[in-house]
């Protein structure tokens, strides 16, 4: 026993063990770096990147690690390149490993669930900032496992590198038996510091995982949300906000914060002309001619694949169309004409999806899994129109009081109901000053009794002169709010105009089966 | 292909001789200064040598030819006190790179060492890749467990039974030799096992896993002195094997300054003097010789 402690303190062990390391640690970084960007390659839709980054990973995964090692050591070196032996180590491993975490880090990212990218994509948040703030922190939960797994084996395949001079733990160990035979003793101190090692690993492993887990109710949390749940909706809901602000009235915060609402009142704001989109063979838009007028409230009805969603997702550009105009204020959204007739996207989409200023609220809510209310709100604002936090975090504090939910502001979304969330997802829309609101079903994917709060606050948006185009199948809402009903079916417009019309006296056979339909499912409930 | 091979032949006789020639055709007092080192002699003699530092490779686990001494890091051996005894004759400095056995060949042909120093045996296919200065030849010593319970006095004896050898050593061909004689004999073949360091098959000795290692003379007295209620050894024969000394074919000057050395070292006694300190037999001293074919 004393024995190994002796060899367990030997400085011939323990500076193998520090040589482990510091290879260990610098080929775990690289590798992690370029296994990223791998992973990127292999999701990019470029078939070029793609093949190239998936034969580097079935290379480096198919071929024997130390057999890389020999190559880099020995083959180099005829075409000019001698490293030294830790060098051709650290880039040996840093190379094999970089395939192995490609893998685990494209899993962790299509792992993260698409609503998330649809939703910054609508926030105007570029590629690389929806990686760095919205993907990746996500991945990180599902990453970690497989990462930590590596980083384990990366540790105690170092040994193979003694073919290639270097003096890590293992070869101490071997070069110390060579002389005394002591294989047990030696061996078992060897193993001890490696099972030190990579406990530090398992441990920071752990703690990464907890950082990351967004899911994790903390004890005061917990008990918070149940008292909140126990009070009754109404009264903490309306409370004041936790640091003294007034609730203030809706229609005029979203005045105050959207300062161009109600400047050139009643122009043409959203123009579609012979809009066509077609997904394969399936024609889903068959050429749509649409105006929207500023301040204007449009409600698009219709039966389910009927174009509604797709309008609205090509009028922010989300979904490129196949042929046709759509102008924003007199202003294409992310396409360049083409000659003759057609339209392309042009390079710097998520930039002009900014400067279109178009918000879009989700069926499914499609917050930020990983970031408080609060942080949803402030993210676009402060990441994309490089608003000052501190500014932000007022205006969305703000907002989060006047649709009530003040309290709320630190909670992640999974602790919300999802009348609650929707509304977060209103506010986080409005938090970017938009000048038009497209809303997809905001109510379809609420129990009953919560869809009134959420259309309150699409009422208050109403009168705040904000234009709107929302789908919807709330007859009576749509009745309340609607300058005019859209009503679309296979692709087209059969009628629109006021709800007194389109709602009450209906003209095409069409619209008044829809009417019948949803108003019975509609009365049902009540 | 007999003409070609003949032509090969009389090609290499000519090479040999023409090296013959330089060696004896040098003058009298040269010969003289070869028997007694002059490192000062060395940037003048060898110029591509000048201020260089010689990297050697070499096994750090295979005793008594090269190991370290816990709880110091220093190498040692007679592999490794041999190169210091011929570096210093030609006031060279060297380094040491410590790599496993395997790895060593291979990094010697890419030039990643000058010269490799660990216990290495000439063979024609080597030759092929690297040079060879040859000082020693081998022996190799059947081990066995502690009282020798399978009986094995010669390798003849080994024929069904479970023998270990170094992986892709002349150790392991042995073995299938005999293996092959065995069967001819209509015995049962040798069950061959392969190991990565000598250790590892002492290892499998002790376990119980092997009833023969053949292993090197020298390394297995030292086992054996390490061992003594383990181990013993069963026989000893001197094979054909001239170990030498590798140095990457692009160092020409380097191999004929290590020949000089080697040529001085025997001359006046060294060598053999630790031969003996490592507890190698001083017999086994062949006078040096460079091969590259």
């Amino acid at each position: 026993m004393f024995d190994i402690l002796g060899y367990l303190a030997s400085p011939a062990l323990l500076n193998g063990a520090a040589l482990t390391i510091q290879i260990a640690a610098v080929s775990l970084v690289a590798g992690l770096a370029l296994g990223l960007l791998l992973a990127l390659m292999r999701l990019s839709g470029n078939s070029v990147l793609n093949s190239v980054a998936w034969s580097y990973i079935w290379l480096m995964r198919g071929t024997p690690l130390l057999l890389q090692l020999v190559f880099l050591f020995n083959v180099l070196p005829s075409v000019g390149i001698k490293l030294d032996p830790i060098s051709t180590a650290i880039i040996g491993f840093a190379l094999n490993e970089a395939a192995f975490a490609a893998e685990i880090i494209r899993g962790s990212i299509l792992s993260v669930n698409r609503s998330q990218i649809i939703a910054a994509a609508a926030l105007g948040m570029p590629s690389l900032l929806t990686l760095r703030r919205v993907i990746l922190p996500q991945a990180m939960r599902p990453m970690l496992p497989g990462i930590g797994n590596q980083t384990i084996s990366l540790i105690k395949s170092t040994s193979i590198a003694s073919v290639i001079f270097v003096n890590e733990l293992t070869f101490r160990a071997e070069q110390i038996v060579g002389h005394n035979f002591q294989f047990f003793k030696v061996f078992t101190a060897a193993a001890l510091i490696y099972l030190a090692m990579t406990s530090a690993v398992a441990i920071l492993q752990a703690l990464l995982e907890k950082h990351f887990d967004y899911f994790r109710e903390t004890a005061a949390a917990t008990k918070q949300s149940h008292a909140s749940e126990a009070a009754p909706a109404a009264l903490t809901e309306a409370a004041s906000t936790p640091n003294g602000a007034k609730k203030e009235e809706l229609p005029a915060l979203i005045r105050d914060v959207c300062s161009d609402l109600g400047e050139q009142s009643g122009q043409d704001f959203v123009v579609c002309r012979n809009v066509q989109k077609s997904y394969g063979n399936r024609e889903i838009l068959k050429g749509v001619d649409f105006t929207v007028k500023r301040g204007e409230v449009v409600v698009l009805m219709g039966p389910s694949g009927s174009g509604k969603s797709t309008l609205l997702r090509l009028i922010n550009h989300l979904e490129a169309m196949d042929w046709g105009e759509i102008l924003v204020d007199g202003r294409t959204v992310g396409y360049e004409q083409l000659p003759g007739g057609g339209w392309k996207p042009v390079r710097r989409l998520a930039q002009a999806r900014a400067e279109a200023r178009i918000s879009m609220v989700f069926q499914q809510f499609n917050l930020f899994e990983h970031l408080t209310a609060l942080e949803n709100i402030v993210e676009a604002p402060v990441r994309v129109y490089g608003t000052p936090p501190k500014e932000a975090e007022a205006i969305a504090r703000r907002l989060l009081a006047s649709v009530g939910l003040a309290q709320h502001a630190d909670h992640h979304p999974h602790r919300l109901s999802g009348g609650q969330q929707q509304r977060v997802a209103i506010a986080r829309a409005l938090a970017v000053s938009p000048r038009v609101m497209l809303f997809d079903e905001p109510t379809s994917a609420l129990d009953p009794e919560l869809v009134g709060d959420v259309l309150n606050v699409i009422r208050g948006l109403a009168e705040a002169g904000m234009t709107m185009i929302v789908v919807t199948h709330e007859v009576r809402f749509a009745r309340d709010v609607a300058d005019r009903i859209v009503f679309m079916d296979g692709g087209v417009i059969v009628e629109e105009g006021p709800p007194s019309a389109v709602l009450d006296n209906p003209q095409q056979e069409r619209t008044k089966q829809f009417l019948r339909t949803v108003t019975q499912s509609d009365l049902q409930p009540a | 292909m007999r003409i070609f091979d003949l032509v090969t032949r009389l090609v290499k006789l000519v090479g040999s001789a023409a090296v013959c020639a330089v060696v004896i055709g040098v003058p009298a007092p040269d010969v003289q200064a070869q028997e007694k080192c002059d490192p000062a002699a060395t940037p003048t003699k060898y110029p591509s040598l000048k201020g260089k530092t010689i990297s050697m490779g070499q096994s750090p686990t295979s005793p008594p030819y090269a190991f370290i001494e816990p709880p110091s890091e220093e190498h040692t051996g007679f592999d490794t006190d041999m190169a210091r005894e011929l570096f210093k004759c030609l006031g060279l400095k060297f380094e040491i790179k410590a790599g496993k056995w395997s790895g060593l060949l291979p990094a010697l042909i890419a030039g990643q060492t000058d010269i490799m120093w660990s216990n290495l045996f000439y063979t024609p296919p080597r030759a092929e890749q690297v040079d060879f200065v040859t000082y020693r030849i081998n022996a190799t010593s059947g081990l066995v467990q502690k009282g020798n319970p399978k009986k094995v006095s010669a390798l003849e004896d080994v024929c069904g039974l479970r023998a270990t050898g170094g992986l892709g050593t002349v150790e392991e061909a042995a073995f299938r030799e005999q293996s092959k004689k065995c069967e001819a004999a209509g015995k049962k073949p040798v069950e061959i096992l392969q190991h990565q360091e000598n250790t590892a098959g002492i290892r499998l000795l002790a376990t119980d896993r092997a009833d023969v290692q053949l292993l090197d003379t020298g390394a297995s007295g030292f086992m054996v002195k390490k061992m003594p209620n383990e181990l013993e050894i069963a026989f000893t024969t001197k094979t054909q094997f001239k170990v030498a000394v590798g140095i990457n074919k692009n160092l020409p000057e380097l191999r004929q300054a290590i020949f000089d050395a080697m040529k001085i070292l025997q001359a006046n006694g060294t060598q053999k003097q630790l031969m003996e300190k490592y507890g190698i037999d001083p017999e086994l001293q062949i006078p040096t010789e460079i091969l590259t074919k």
